[in-house]
């Protein structure tokens, strides 16, 4: 394997099981031995290569399988078939609320999300950065979470999962609910993550942030890849399906 | 050593989080098993034939409490971290573990209260009480291998932990905490005399309550009960763990 290449998915199939409709009763469950559920393809047979440094968008409707793309390539999802080869470390997947704890402070959130993703030199260094770059003050940082608007609980979270030096950054669709002087920063982070040479893994409905920070782009249709090239052409593709 | 520092941190968010809004906090862990306590005298004591009722009673409902809290924590272990499990590579039976972890911390600050009503009650201090260790140990091995199996059939069937609540109450009674073990008319004795429960409350009972050590042949019951439970559950939650995210 190429060693540019930092993330190679060769033919990955991943299926979910679903709720089997019909099985309503106890009787149906063990007399007749239906089973409760049945097994429903999430993802067929993609395959990706990413090179260091390369950002991917990945677009498609509601439902077409990219946040289980990203989490099968994060390794949180196992694939039914196909391999996945990864030459790097990730960030934790930023996506709406990830892993806040509601009933937790903000200082006691960060402490517990820097333990668990494994960032534990340099620790006060960290909180304090995390503290600068969400631009919450310390009395809203004392709060609960569950007492945060959904944009401080992004700020937070995104702070939080960029104060990770890892060598893969993954984002879910996070940055809509910030604003808009957050979701500049943050697409201007994001973009100097870029130029770090990091590699970054960008789900977005908006086509013009793809572009902005894609060189790649591949569009999702009921699990099948069905277009991949450069960011601004699968964005064109992307705005066909409407 | 990462993963240390994982199991340590849901572990501290556990303790953090039982008692948070509260204002006698961590002293519920002593208060409530002190109320079931006053229950039982008002109820049985006078005519339990007993000797020494007080000692006999928390003996038992501090090993009780360790099990009834971690199991019903559990249950909803995997689900409640969805959040965690959805954004993180991270083995999702640290769950289940750090919430039996957190429940061990408050069971051992319970005791320290208890050992101090206990002393009142006639208990003696002496090297005998280190023995607490190697019971609660292997009774944790027990409870892990049960939450394990819980919590992960709680992901596809919610039914789980709300029958849940029901099983435990009806545990509880089967289990000699209030009553005494050796009540020669009891009809329901095949159950007592079943529950796996009744052999771990027995070990520690006959740590703090009786004038014997623990003969040898009751730790290798409860050895043999903690391995069963533990493989069972490991088996079962192996089995399942994959399609967790899908169904969280």
């Amino acid at each position: 394997m190429n060693n540019d290449v930092i993330i190679k998915v060769e033919g990955v199939s991943v299926s979910f099981w679903q709720n089997n409709v019909g099985v309503y009763s106890l009787k149906d469950l063990l007399i007749k031995r239906k089973s409760p559920f049945k097994s429903k393809r999430i993802l067929n047979d993609i395959n990706i290569e990413i090179r260091r440094g390369q950002s991917m968008g990945i677009v498609g409707r509601n439902g077409s399988g990219k946040s289980t793309l990203l989490r099968t390539i994060a390794g949180i999802i196992k694939p039914e078939k196909g391999t996945i080869t990864v030459n790097g470390t990730f960030a934790p997947i930023l996506a709406l609320g990830a892993g806040l704890e509601l009933e937790l402070t903000g200082y006691e959130n960060i402490a517990m999300l820097l333990a668990l993703y494994g960032t534990s030199n340099g620790r006060n260094d960290a909180i304090k950065r995390i503290s600068e770059f969400s631009e919450l003050s310390d009395e809203v940082l004392r709060m609960p979470v569950k007492q945060y608007s959904s944009g401080m609980a992004a700020r937070l979270a995104f702070s939080v999962s960029l104060a990770n030096d890892s060598d893969i950054l993954i984002i879910d669709e996070v940055l809509a609910v910030g604003d808009q002087g957050f979701q500049a920063k943050c697409m201007q982070t994001i973009y100097d993550i870029k130029r770090q040479g990091k590699t970054i893994l960008f789900v977005s409905h908006f086509p013009d942030d793809v572009m902005k920070i894609c060189d790649t782009a591949i569009l999702l249709e009921d699990g099948f890849m069905t277009h991949h090239g450069p960011a601004g052409q699968i964005c064109d593709n992307y705005r066909q399906l409407f | 050593m990462q993963n240390i520092n994982r199991i340590y941190a849901l572990s501290k968010r556990n303790v953090i989080l039982r008692y948070k809004n509260s204002i006698a906090g961590f002293l519920w862990g002593f208060i409530k098993p002190l109320l079931y306590l006053l229950i039982f005298i008002v109820i049985f004591g006078n005519n339990s034939g007993i000797n020494n009722y007080v000692l006999y009673v928390t003996s038992g409902l501090v090993f009780w409490f360790f099990f009834a809290n971690s199991t019903s924590q559990s249950v909803g272990s995997i689900v409640g971290s969805a959040g965690l499990l959805k954004a993180l590579d991270i083995p999702s039976q640290f769950f289940p573990l750090s919430e039996i972890l957190g429940e061990l911390f408050n069971f051992f600050l319970t005791i320290i209260m208890f050992l101090i009503l206990m002393n009142w009650a006639g208990l003696v201090y002496d090297a005998r009480l280190l023995l607490v260790f190697p019971c609660i140990f292997l009774f944790s091995v027990f409870v892990y291998g049960l939450n394990l199996l819980l919590s992960a059939i709680n992901v596809f069937f919610r039914d789980v932990g709300i029958i849940w609540g029901t099983i435990q109450p009806a545990l509880f009674f089967l289990t000699p905490i209030a009553y005494p073990e050796s009540n020669p008319k009891h009809e329901y004795r095949v159950f007592i005399e079943n529950n796996p429960i009744y052999f771990f409350i027995k070990l520690g009972r006959s740590i703090f309550y009786n004038t014997e050590p623990p003969p040898m042949h009751l730790w290798v019951t409860c050895s043999i009960i903690s391995l069963v439970m533990f493989s069972v559950g490991y088996f079962v939650f192996n089995r399942l763990k994959n399609q967790f995210i899908s169904a969280i």
